[in-house]
């Protein structure tokens, strides 16, 4: 059985101030974590390893700066990575990635189960995913909580509406995670420094293709214009309620219908 | 002038000159909620129709579902110049690959200029797959949208970091435009009771789907999610009172207990609930502190919180001056009411 998780990293939330009177992001500490949902999604590819006989392939869901996240992705547990560099390719959008990796996985000789993040933690976007498995003609089953593998089914338990429901799907498929699920297992220490050394297996697992070897530069092209940001406006803190008990208990009631439309 | 004399002079119904397809448009495909059209989908009518007037264009709505052709006139209302629909007992509920090879049949004939889905379930599946299958940009959990005359292009704005901030993007190249449009973030559309039009049928042919539906999921419960990445927290302090009446305020909002210091030496709540710049920061969308007094610690630790209710009997409680709404009451004699107001 063939798996493959493609991942990304993101910003990590607790390094950035957003200042909405500035109407800017600074960015105090540029630091990244991987996408908590692709954390999951790598969670769920290395427990169907546990359970069988299983190859982890971790392809990246963006262009990556660098190589980290597949790096950590194969401390954690993941047996071989394969990121991806090229010109032309720091631009792609969801739409252009998706064309790269489906050619990435025909290169692989395909795979029995993709897996990735239900959604992105800054941009919340949910995309990529269901584009690859459009890209590849592969089924796919949205926002996973639980997965069961057999050698050519998958049962798949996913939320709807307030409850779960059981999905079984027939191989290949592509699964998206969401973000949550599983509580995803840290990197292993020792092949983490065996990966930055550059040493022993692990570290062989890592190589890298040119995106020029997979898709023609047309195929790259991004269909997405990022136009600008918005700030909400600045919060007015130290806002009382006015009136009586049962007054101040409707504003109450009425802001936080607001906040989480209940 | 008599009210009723008003509606008999505007009785006379207004047939929609149905629409011919065949190029262009902003096309909006319906969520169903309880046999009905959900609000999202009139609420992205209501969008699509304001976008269509600078356009020029028309506003079709698309309906999928069994026994669902009466719903049209729910649309037609909204405002839609056309609807098609997909009435089959194979799209009794959805089935992403049953549902898809419809909308591609259809949007393949039509070429419209931009499709428009709920940020529901539904829509956000439809949308990406359609997107990628018609070479289209898609931007998701669309909440603004305004026009970019130059390229007839749609602007969209969409929340990161869960609402922090709005990027705003376009996708001015590639047609169609792909939207999925946040419940609730667009006004409902002026209902108009007069308007209505005959919607057209459209074949479907069933296919066998590779992914089914085998029955609810009896007996999963998700794993707990920890208090730092909790999206609705209800904390209680020492002036809470009653803690069961925090407890079924966190029921009832869905979210998560959890408490200050002082909640836990009252044993009300275990040290991993702890919310304190020495146990557990937090940024949830919502934070309600009961009874918290809200010391340089604790007020530290839900500083990236989005929304915070504070609850608390003293008006000098430093927990106020962060609070983006204070009530200055007893818990034990609000919370009551706040339950009531909620039902
Ligand atoms: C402004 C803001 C907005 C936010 N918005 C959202 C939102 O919209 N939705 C949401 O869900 N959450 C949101 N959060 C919460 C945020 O997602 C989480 O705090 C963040 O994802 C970190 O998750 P974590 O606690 O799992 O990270 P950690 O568990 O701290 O992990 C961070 C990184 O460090 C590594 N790491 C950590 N511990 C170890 C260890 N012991 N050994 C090896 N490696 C380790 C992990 O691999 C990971 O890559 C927001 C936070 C902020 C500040
Ligand atoms: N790292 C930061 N985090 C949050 N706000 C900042 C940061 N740096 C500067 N600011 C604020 O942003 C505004 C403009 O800053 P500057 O562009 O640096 O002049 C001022 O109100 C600063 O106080």
């Amino acid at each position: 059985m063939r798996v493959i998780v493609v991942l990304g990293h993101v910003l990590d939330p607790r390094g950035i101030a957003v200042n909405r009177r500035a109407g800017r992001v600074f960015i105090n500490r540029r630091e990244y974590i991987l996408q908590p949902a692709d954390r999951c999604a790598l969670e769920a590819a290395l427990r169907i390893k546990d359970e069988m006989p299983a190859e982890v392939v971790v392809l990246p869901r963006s262009p990556l700066p660098d190589d980290d996240v597949l790096r950590q992705a194969l401390a954690t547990g993941a047996d071989r990575a394969v990121y991806l560099a090229g010109d032309g390719l720091a631009a792609a959008d969801d739409a252009a990635m998706a064309r790269l990796l489906a050619a990435a996985v025909e290169r692989l000789g395909g795979a029995d189960l993709i897996l990735t993040g239900a959604t992105t933690l800054d941009t919340g976007q949910g995309q990529l995913g269901l584009r690859l498995a459009e890209a590849l003609g592969w089924p796919h089953v949205a926002d996973a909580w639980a997965l069961k593998t057999s050698d050519d089914r998958l049962e798949v338990v996913r939320q709807e509406g307030a409850g779960y429901a059981v999905l079984e799907a027939a191989l290949p498929v592509m699964v998206t995670v969401a973000p949550g699920a599983l509580e995803p297992r840290y990197p292993d220490g020792a092949r983490l420094i065996n990966i930055y050394r550059g040493q022993g297996e692990v570290a062989a697992a890592l190589e890298t293709w040119d995106a020029a070897d997979l898709v023609d530069a047309d195929a790259l092209q991004p269909l997405l214009e990022r136009r600008g940001q918005e700030f909400p406006p600045e919060r007015e803190r130290g806002v009382r309620a006015s009136g009586g008990l049962e007054e101040m208990a409707r504003s109450a009631a009425d802001a936080l219908r607001r906040q989480v439309r209940v | 002038m008599d009210a009723s004399y008003l509606d008999l002079l505007m009785a006379q119904q207004e047939e929609v000159a149905e629409a011919e397809g065949g190029g262009g448009g902003i096309w909006v495909v319906a969520d169903l909620v309880d046999g009905g059209v959900a609000p999202v989908t009139l609420e992205a009518i209501g969008a699509a129709r304001n976008l269509a007037d600078s356009l020029g264009a028309y506003v079709y709505g698309v309906l999928l579902g069994d026994g669902v052709a009466d719903l049209a006139l729910a649309l037609y209302q909204a405002g839609a110049d056309g609807v098609r629909v997909a009435d089959h007992p194979a799209l009794a509920s959805f089935a992403a690959e049953t549902y898809l090879a419809v909308l591609a049949d259809l949007f393949a004939a039509e070429q419209p200029e931009a499709v428009l889905f709920g940020a529901t379930d539904m829509g956000q599946q439809l949308a990406a797959r359609l997107a990628q299958r018609m070479g289209g940009g898609l931007i998701e959990h669309t909440v603004a949208l305004s026009l970019d005359e130059a390229t007839r292009a749609l602007q969209a704005s969409f929340p990161v970091y869960g609402g922090e901030y709005f990027e705003i993007a376009a996708c001015p190249q590639a047609r169609p435009q792909f939207l999925t449009v946040e419940p609730g973030a667009f006004a409902a559309p002026f209902i108009d009771p007069y308007r209505q039009g005959s919607p057209t049928m459209l074949d479907v042919t069933p296919l066998e789907p590779a992914v089914r539906r085998v029955g609810e999921a009896d007996g999963f419960a998700p794993p707990p999610v920890p208090l730092n990445r909790a999206r609705l927290i209800v904390a209680a302090g020492r002036q809470a009172g009653d803690f069961a009446l925090v407890e079924r305020l966190a029921a009832a909002l869905g979210g998560q207990v959890a408490g200050d210091r002082g909640a836990r030496d009252a044993g009300w709540i275990e040290s991993g609930q702890v919310v304190d710049l020495r146990s557990a920061t937090v940024a949830p969308d919502v934070y309600l502190a009961v009874g918290i007094r809200g010391d340089t610690f604790h007020n530290a630790a839900i500083e990236q919180a989005r929304f915070i209710l504070a609850i608390h009997p003293d008006p000098q409680a430093p927990i106020f001056e962060v609070a983006d709404l204070g009530l200055e009451a007893d818990p034990q004699q609000v919370l009551p009411l706040l339950l009531q107001a909620l039902e």
